[in-house]
């Protein structure tokens, strides 16, 4: 009987976990360059490892 | 003759910048086996340390080069940059601003070459804005290593000051962007329920669900209405409370009529429409996101042109010594010093010292302009090779630069009188609609007996009414056209120019130096072969005068120039003066005859043969004898012609008014197929020609370049000026095309008229949507739901619409 007030607790929870990953995705600068990631992704190189891994250090 | 005069089978493509350059002049490397061409030894520099870094694979993958030159040849100092940098332990950060940033693989290319640099933790180049942000370990490198790391591979890094304006726009973008996701999140959330509930309508649905998916919609509409919302409710508050009704009042209105309506049906067992409340605020933040990102563009275009003027300069006190101060305290008069390969600091005169400039930032021209001792020059240029003292003549806000600045940043700010239409009509549109409102509710109220269908009937109407389409339509097109157009050199003062372009009907032609090189060159030479090397002689004589003939006559010949003593200058005659003992003459006939040289008819005949060609007649004498005739003519630019063929095609009449004598004006009309030539006209008789177009109904767009014809461009509907930088023509003229091509006249008037037609669509399109839905709302035939679906649409038809301007 309560199954769908559940489910909808549960439908709930996701969709304001989403909201809270786009504030989070806004704050961090995600969608401050929509142009150059769609060529990043084409770059086939060896040095992408490298500035990878301090920019994830930054963002912690 | 000249070397401008290359034609485009001698020219090459340089291997980096990809401008054509002279075969010739071109420089040369070989380069992994195969030969290569370069516009400049920059170029050369750059290719050859990309390619040694092995990052080649920039040449092959950039698809979206704007050919250009790199930025080079300015000395970096560290010390304007420090005050930007953070530091966390050994960690040191940066942000910076790169100007010459033209493809996304440039920001490959940076990206890759920084984190070659032993001790750069990480680079990150934004393409969007032009920025980059560095780390790097201050142990293990400096920031000087850097910073010309940068500048050697062609881009220039400034420091990213806080720039106001553009600061101002990335935080609305964010804000907005924020209050846009946020709408659509929990709008999306909201359709889930209502469409339950929708289905329950018609279908029945136990009471205690209704209520309980009621209050849940009741929950997620509240915080787009109150945190998306915001906005428009502050905005409707304050236009209510000064009573100058605008169209947020209108968004507001329906939104919280829609939303007070719904939670006030929730004990008495009604219908919701929190969807509808919620649906009006997501899109029309959508067209105002969408907005906030062309403008925040903008902004940072302007903030790169900004950064190019030094924010010190070097002031050369009375005894010669020089202090670094900065640009606000150099005062005009004083005299400041630039070094070679920095950049002019202030606008100014030339007082000492001989320079090659680079002007592209200004004018777009890459090749360098040499300043001598009287030459203007202007901040943000900069000296290739030469050092200069210069006589300060404005300070900061008056340079050149920063008025092509404030002239964009105006023209952004300037609306179309076709826009004021749009905000007067909603000026009167929202008591008109609330009235309609009010009525709507009584009647319904008073027909049938139920309040709910009233107030549901009410709220369609404002929900319809809702201009929002028609306040995209104007703005939005004129934004995306004027951007458009600005990113092939054509500065357009503000929309309602934009708007005049599209209705002209004719147009008015300067002859010098718009249509014609504005320089006289060599046409024919007569040499009576009485004395050797007159050309020479000719050349010495003129050397030493200002006179456009004169300077023509001189470069025409490049060796070595001989000495002249007792030389003398009659104005508007010509020059005199003893060359190795001989007494040398060069000037007009009259000027002969008054220093009674003998002239043969056949010599007359043939002066008079080049002056009916239109040519400006020079004869030089020797010891009292006729030594040679040459003819000289202002000859029309190459591409005069596709100007006139295309202007021709668009319907339009052409008229070329020129201060010239009749002679030159005829031969130049002939050449160009043009029959209303008007002759021998000042600067004011040129401003009156155009009053009297005007006076008999024409829309008359004038080209001048911009110092004579500053009048006339002002009194014609539109005035444009093509290739000049002088501050004049900036401020007399409401089209300032930068780059040095007529040609690009035809695409300014193709894409105002191709943006005009787009807003009359629009216009049409809002118009039309609220001719036909309001009456149905009125009538009760459209739900709220159904009305708030037909306005998103109509906002959605008119930002496509409008951004189909973005390829012209």
């Amino acid at each position: 009987m309560y199954t769908i007030f559940f489910l909808i607790g549960i439908g709930l929870f996701v969709g304001v976990a989403a909201w809270f990953l786009f504030i989070w995705a806004v704050k961090s600068g995600q969608f401050d360059d929509p142009e150059a990631p769609k060529y990043r992704m084409l770059d086939d190189d060896d040095v992408a490892a490298k500035t990878a891994k301090p920019l994830e250090r930054q963002e912690k | 003759m000249s070397a401008s005069e290359t034609t485009a089978a001698e020219s090459v493509r340089c291997d980096h910048c990809m401008q054509e350059t002279g075969r010739d002049t071109a420089v040369t490397a070989v380069i992994d086996g195969r030969k290569r061409y370069f516009c400049c030894h920059g170029c050369l520099g750059v290719y050859e340390l990309v390619n040694s870094s092995s990052l080649e694979a920039f040449y092959r993958q950039r698809c979206d080069w704007q050919p250009g030159p790199p930025a080079t040849g300015v000395k970096l100092r560290s010390a304007h940059f420090t005050d930007t940098v953070t530091i966390a332990g050994d960690e040191h950060r940066i942000e910076l601003l790169l100007s010459g940033i033209r493809c996304a693989s440039c920001v490959w290319l940076i990206e890759k070459f920084l984190a070659k640099i032993e001790g750069v933790l990480s680079a990150r180049v934004n393409y969007a804005t032009h920025k980059a942000v560095i780390t790097w370990s201050g142990r293990k490198t400096k920031l000087d290593t850097i910073l010309n790391a940068i500048r050697d591979i062609g881009y220039l890094p400034h420091p990213a000051h806080i720039n106001a304006r553009s600061t101002v726009f990335a935080e609305e973008k964010q804000d907005l962007l924020l209050r846009f996701g946020t709408a659509g999140f929990f709008s999306m959330q909201l359709m889930l329920f209502t469409s339950a509930l929708y289905a329950g309508f018609f279908q029945g649905m136990e009471s205690r669900y209704r209520v309980a998916f009621q209050l849940i919609s009741w929950a997620l509409a509240t915080p787009v209405l109150i945190y998306a919302g915001f906005p428009f409710l502050s905005s409707a508050w304050r236009s209510l409370r000064r009573l100058t009704l605008n169209m947020d009042v209108l968004v507001a209105l329906g939104a919280l009529s829609a939303y007070l309506y719904s939670i006030a049906m929730i004990p008495l067992g009604g219908e919701v429409f929190f969807d509808s409340a919620a649906m009006i605020i997501t899109f029309i933040l959508l067209g105002r996101f969408l907005e906030a990102g062309s403008r925040l563009k903008a902004g940072n275009a302007m903030a790169e042109l900004a950064e190019l003027q030094p924010h010190e300069a070097l002031l050369l006190s009375e005894n010669g010594q020089t202090t670094m101060v900065p640009i606000a305290a150099v005062n005009p008069g004083d005299r400041i010093e630039v070094i070679p390969g920095d950049r002019i600091p202030l606008d100014g005169v030339v007082i000492e010292g001989e320079a090659e400039v680079n002007e592209s930032m200004l004018t777009g021209e890459s090749r360098p302009v040499l300043k001598a001792p009287g030459s203007d020059i202007f901040a943000g240029s900069f000296s290739m090779n030469g050092r200069l003292t210069i006589k300060v003549t404005g300070n900061s806000s008056t340079t050149l630069l920063s008025r092509i600045i404030k002239t964009v940043e105006d023209a952004q700010a300037r609306k179309a009188p076709i826009q004021n239409i749009a905000d007067k009509t909603a000026g009167l549109f929202v008591p008109v609609t609330i009235l309609l409102a009010f009525t709507t509710f009584l009647y319904w109220k008073l027909s049938s007996g139920s309040t709910v269908t009233a107030l549901l009937n009410a709220v369609s109407v404002l929900v319809i009414a809702c201009p929002c389409a028609l306040g995209l339509a104007t703005p939005l097109a004129i934004l995306v056209g004027t951007t458009a157009a600005g990113k092939k050199g054509i500065l357009v003062k503000g929309g309602d120019i934009f708007e005049t372009l599209s209705r002209t009907t004719t147009v008015v032609l300067d002859k010098t130096g718009t249509i014609t090189r504005g320089k006289p060159s060599i046409t024919d030479l007569h040499d009576f072969a009485r004395t050797p090397a007159f050309l020479q002689h000719a050349a010495s004589l003129e050397a030493s005068s200002e006179h456009p003939t004169a300077l023509a006559l001189a470069g025409a010949w490049d060796s070595d120039l001989l000495k002249v003593d007792h030389f003398r200058a009659i104005p508007g005659r010509g020059v005199s003066g003893m060359i190795t003992g001989e007494s040398w003459l060069a000037g007009s006939e009259p000027f002969m005859k008054q220093e009674a040289v003998a002239i043969t008819p056949e010599e007359r005949f043939i002066a008079a043969k080049l002056e009916a060609e239109g040519k400006t007649v020079v004869m030089v004498a020797c010891n009292g004898m006729l030594a040679g005739v040459i003819g000289l003519i202002d000859d029309l630019r190459d591409d005069a012609l596709p100007l006139i063929e295309g202007l021709r095609k668009k319907g339009l009449s052409i008229q070329i008014l020129t201060g010239d004598n009749r002679g030159v004006a005829d031969y130049i009309a002939a050449r160009c197929g043009i029959t209303d030539v008007q002759a021998a006209l000042g600067p004011l008789e040129k401003a009156a020609v155009i009053r009297e177009l005007k006076a008999k109904g024409e829309c008359v767009m004038m080209v001048g370049d911009g110092i004579n014809d500053a009048p006339a461009l002002t009194e014609a509907d539109t005035g444009v000026t093509v290739g000049q930088a002088s501050g004049i023509a900036l401020e007399s003229a409401g089209v300032a095309i930068l780059k040095d091509d007529l040609r690009l006249i035809n695409t300014l008037l193709d894409s105002s008229s191709k943006c005009f037609s787009v807003i009359r669509q629009n216009l049409f399109w809002a118009f039309a949507y609220n001719l036909i839905a309001l009456p149905l709302a009125v009538t009760g035939v459209l739900h709220p739901i159904i009305s708030a679906l037909l306005m998103a649409t109509s906002s959605l038809v008119v930002v496509s619409n409008s951004l189909r301007l973005k390829r012209i």
